[in-house]
């Protein structure tokens, strides 16, 4: 690094008006010297680089999400059939700031008797978010579809036309004291398995 | 095939004639160790630029981020402590170089014709450097950048005419703040980088311009090229630079981080030792004065070095020659270093000051402690406001430490001569409860209180017991004990691995004993056997911070003491505080007594 950048950082300039450099009369001698001159600048280098690569690097060692269990609405909110986008409000850590009660994103509900199906409103594609297909008669419930790039899914989830590489991501979910609680993940984009991230 | 790319390229960039300009430059005298400071300040500067770019990433210079960001490259994120180590030490490295680098030229003659420009280059680098330093203390937006350079510039606000508008630029307002910070920044990371490249750039053409300045009996027909004779040397002594830089690095595990700067709080500052001697003036000129010691004299000097190659003309370079000019420098930088001891040693004799820093690290330690779960947006301060271990102490003091004690990690709250409530010391732990329920009336306990003779000893006869008395047998007491200190487990806490309670058996078994023995007098889940009358209080979540809280709030709400427990026929029970302090205060308080006393 040092052997580099003394190199770049010297500009042109007049050579000196001087005899010329006496040549080393050890060969050896001279090749040791170079050699020694190479391996110290290598360490330097590494001393100076490699930490801050490190840091650089440090995302790659963080620990990723996992799921938690979030609150949402109330199941006697929910239409049968009807999809209804949620938010999902809890509380974030993103490096230093620790956040209280703020929205972390959106799941998509749909109700069919007790049970309710959570689908993730993350297009598996490349992450837009997707919207609630309306039908002509102004109801929802025709399935979904991403405005991005036209990926279209069913009512469950699943994918009938479009770029995407998979179904929509389905979520756990449970009822708990009359609300819906959704075990809120978040998936890898753009490849056909079901990864979290 | 080596050959025949560089071949490639050298017929398109000329690269052979470029390396062979930068390395076969002829050194005159020869190659000397005496010339390596000028490189080695190059390599501590490319560590500092190097690091500086890493740290960029994970910094964010806001009042609310930069405390904070830094606190988490410094000890959460991999490799962080190294990259800021590096950072603070070689910027300290820099500072060192800087000085040798000086000496070396001042006492060979090298800032003498033709190399005045050079000379005024260097002393420019040297501004730069010591401006680099300046803001880069700032940054951490700690105590001891926060005040040490409020200093500064409050320095630059007394030069005359221009002091105060240049001092209003510099922080971006009449006070600090955000735009202080931005500033600081913004001449850090871009505006002296881009100065300081610049002028080594025109320092360095103009070195090789005129070449080294060997000593006067050098023999002048010895020529060595640049490489490798001396460009060996200079990587050798860059190596032993950035070999301590590291060392230092690594033994301090990355540098420094004080507490969040607090405009409200008292704080003893002190500048980075460079700056010492500087410090140091001030305390000796007052008044009308002032502006002797913060700016008359550092310019006097700043003008001596930069007449220095104009008043020392006299042919050669031989030090016997130069005495005259060179001894100002001299006075200058022994009068530096004797500063400096001074108010190192007037700080080591000075009690006051010992006694601020020793609370200020106390603090210190507490807000990177609690910073390790995160900073809310609103910023660190208010981290620290809401922190239990910080204000948790401070309201037990106010509101519980006139009847009760409790030691923190050694510290003493309250008076144990005026105690009138039970120490607090491991409360509703299971050596407490096994202690209480053998001795309710123990000093420690009971004793000091209304309650003084309620509760009977599980297992000493009372005076009027009959024969049909017996002591309730040890494994109960253990299993009651485990129990009762189980109830006051949090949902993420796991016991210690030596505790009763960690075998379940035991706890269930616990379980038992405290429904069918105790609850004659306590309350269970709100139940009691005695209709209502007694007063014990409840063991159901006895010793969370829920029982805590609701104690403390109100002690006769039946969440923990029935309502006849504040009965005004006993007195000296203890008052409900849920009009005297807020909610919040309430929770953080009973977070803090219950994880003190329970550590």
């Amino acid at each position: 690094m040092q052997v580099r950048f003394v190199m770049t950082i010297e500009p042109k300039a007049e050579p000196h008006p001087s005899p010329t450099p006496n040549s080393d009369a050890r060969p050896t001698g001279r090749r040791a010297l170079i050699l020694a001159t190479a391996v110290g600048g290598c360490a330097l280098g590494a001393a100076v680089v490699g930490p801050s690569i490190a840091l650089a690097l440090a995302p790659l060692h963080a620990k990723s999400g996992g799921g938690r269990w979030v609150r949402t609405v109330r199941l006697d909110q929910l239409r049968e059939n009807e999809p209804r986008r949620v938010a999902i409000v809890a509380d974030r850590k993103d490096a230093w700031t620790l956040e209280r009660n703020v929205e972390l994103g959106s799941v998509w509900l749909v109700r069919s008797g007790d049970q309710v199906r959570a689908l993730s409103s993350v297009c598996p594609h490349l992450g837009c978010s997707v919207n609630a297909v309306t039908s002509a008669d102004g109801k929802s419930g025709d399935g979904f579809a991403c405005p991005c790039h036209t990926s279209a899914f069913d009512p469950v989830g699943k994918r009938k036309s479009g770029p995407s590489p998979r179904d929509l991501d389905v979520l756990e979910t449970r009822v708990e004291d009359g609300h819906v609680v959704v075990d809120f993940r978040r998936f890898r984009i753009g490849i056909a398995e079901k990864v979290e991230t | 095939m080596i050959r025949r790319v560089i071949d490639f390229l050298d017929d398109r960039t000329g690269l052979r004639k470029l390396a062979s300009h930068l390395l076969d430059e002829p050194i005159r005298g020869g190659a000397r160790w005496a010339y390596v400071f000028g490189s080695a300040l190059l390599a501590s500067f490319t560590v500092q630029a190097v690091t500086g770019v890493a740290l960029m990433a994970s910094y964010a210079p806001s009042d609310k981020t930069a405390w904070a960001s830094v606190h988490f490259i410094q000890f959460q994120q991999a490799g962080g402590w190294l990259v800021r180590g590096l950072h603070h030490f070689g910027a300290q490295a820099m500072v060192v170089m800087l000085g040798a680098h000086l000496t070396q030229v001042s006492l060979f003659g090298a800032y003498k014709k033709p190399r005045e420009v050079t000379w005024w280059l260097g002393l420019g680098l040297m501004a730069i450097t010591l401006a680099f330093a300046l803001t880069g203390y700032l940054l951490p937006w700690d105590q001891k950048g926060y005040w040490a350079t409020r200093v500064a510039t409050n320095i630059a606000g007394t030069i005359p005419v221009v002091g105060d508008a240049s001092q209003r630029v510099l922080q971006g307002g009449a006070e600090y703040g955000s735009l202080t910070l931005t500033r600081f920044y913004a001449l850090h990371v871009v505006v002296l980088p881009a100065l300081l490249v610049g002028l080594v750039v025109l320092h360095v053409a103009l070195f090789r311009r005129h070449g080294a300045t060997p000593p006067p009996k050098a023999d002048l027909s010895r020529v060595d090229a640049f490489f490798p004779k001396q460009l060996f040397k200079d990587v050798v002594a860059a190596l032993g630079v950035v070999a301590i830089v590291l060392a230092l690095a690594i033994r301090e595990h990355g540098a420094p981080l004080d507490a969040p700067a607090d405009p409200s709080s008292d704080y003893p500052a002190r500048p980075e030792w460079y700056f010492l001697a500087l410090f140091q003036l001030l305390k000796y000129f007052h008044g009308p004065l002032e502006i002797v010691g913060t700016v008359v004299l550092p310019t006097v000097v700043g003008i001596y070095f930069f007449a220095l190659p104009l008043l020392d003309r006299a042919p050669g370079t031989a030090l016997r020659g130069r005495v005259k000019p060179l001894l100002p420098l001299l006075v200058v930088g022994a009068f530096a270093v004797a500063l400096t001891l001074k108010a190192q040693a007037d700080d080591a004799g000075d009690a006051t000051f010992q006694k601020e820093r020793a609370k200020a690290d106390v603090r210190a330690k507490a807000a990177v402690k609690v910073a390790m779960h995160g900073v809310p947006p609103e910023g660190p301060l208010v981290m620290l406001a809401r922190a239990p271990e910080l204000r948790g102490p401070e309201l037990f003091d106010k509101h519980c430490a006139a009847c009760h004690t409790l030691t923190e990690s050694g510290v003493l709250h309250g008076d144990e001569k005026e105690r009138t409530a039970p120490k607090l010391d491991g409360w509703s732990t299971e050596t407490w409860i096994l202690g209480t329920m053998h001795d309710p009336d123990a000093d420690d306990r009971f004793g000091r209180t209304a309650y003084k003779g309620e509760m009977p000893s599980m297992d000493m006869a009372p005076k009027d017991a009959d024969s049909a008395w017996k002591p309730m047998p040890a494994e109960d007491m253990k299993a009651a004990a485990a129990f009762l200190a189980s109830q006051g487990d949090e949902p993420n806490e796991r016991p210690p691995a030596t505790s009763l309670r960690r075998d379940p058996k035991r706890v269930a078994r616990g379980k038992d004993v405290v429904t069918s023995r105790c609850t004659t007098c306590h309350l269970f889940e709100g139940e009691g056997d005695d209709g209502g009358q007694g007063l014990a209080p409840e063991l159901s979540r006895y010793g969370s911070v829920a029982w805590l809280r609701a104690q403390i709030a109100n002690p006769a709400s039946k969440a923990t003491y029935r309502e006849n427990a504040l009965d005004p026929a006993r007195k000296g029970h203890m008052p409900r505080f849920d009009g005297e302090l807020s909610a919040a205060d309430i929770d953080l308080l009973a977070t803090w007594v219950r994880e003190t006393a329970r550590r």
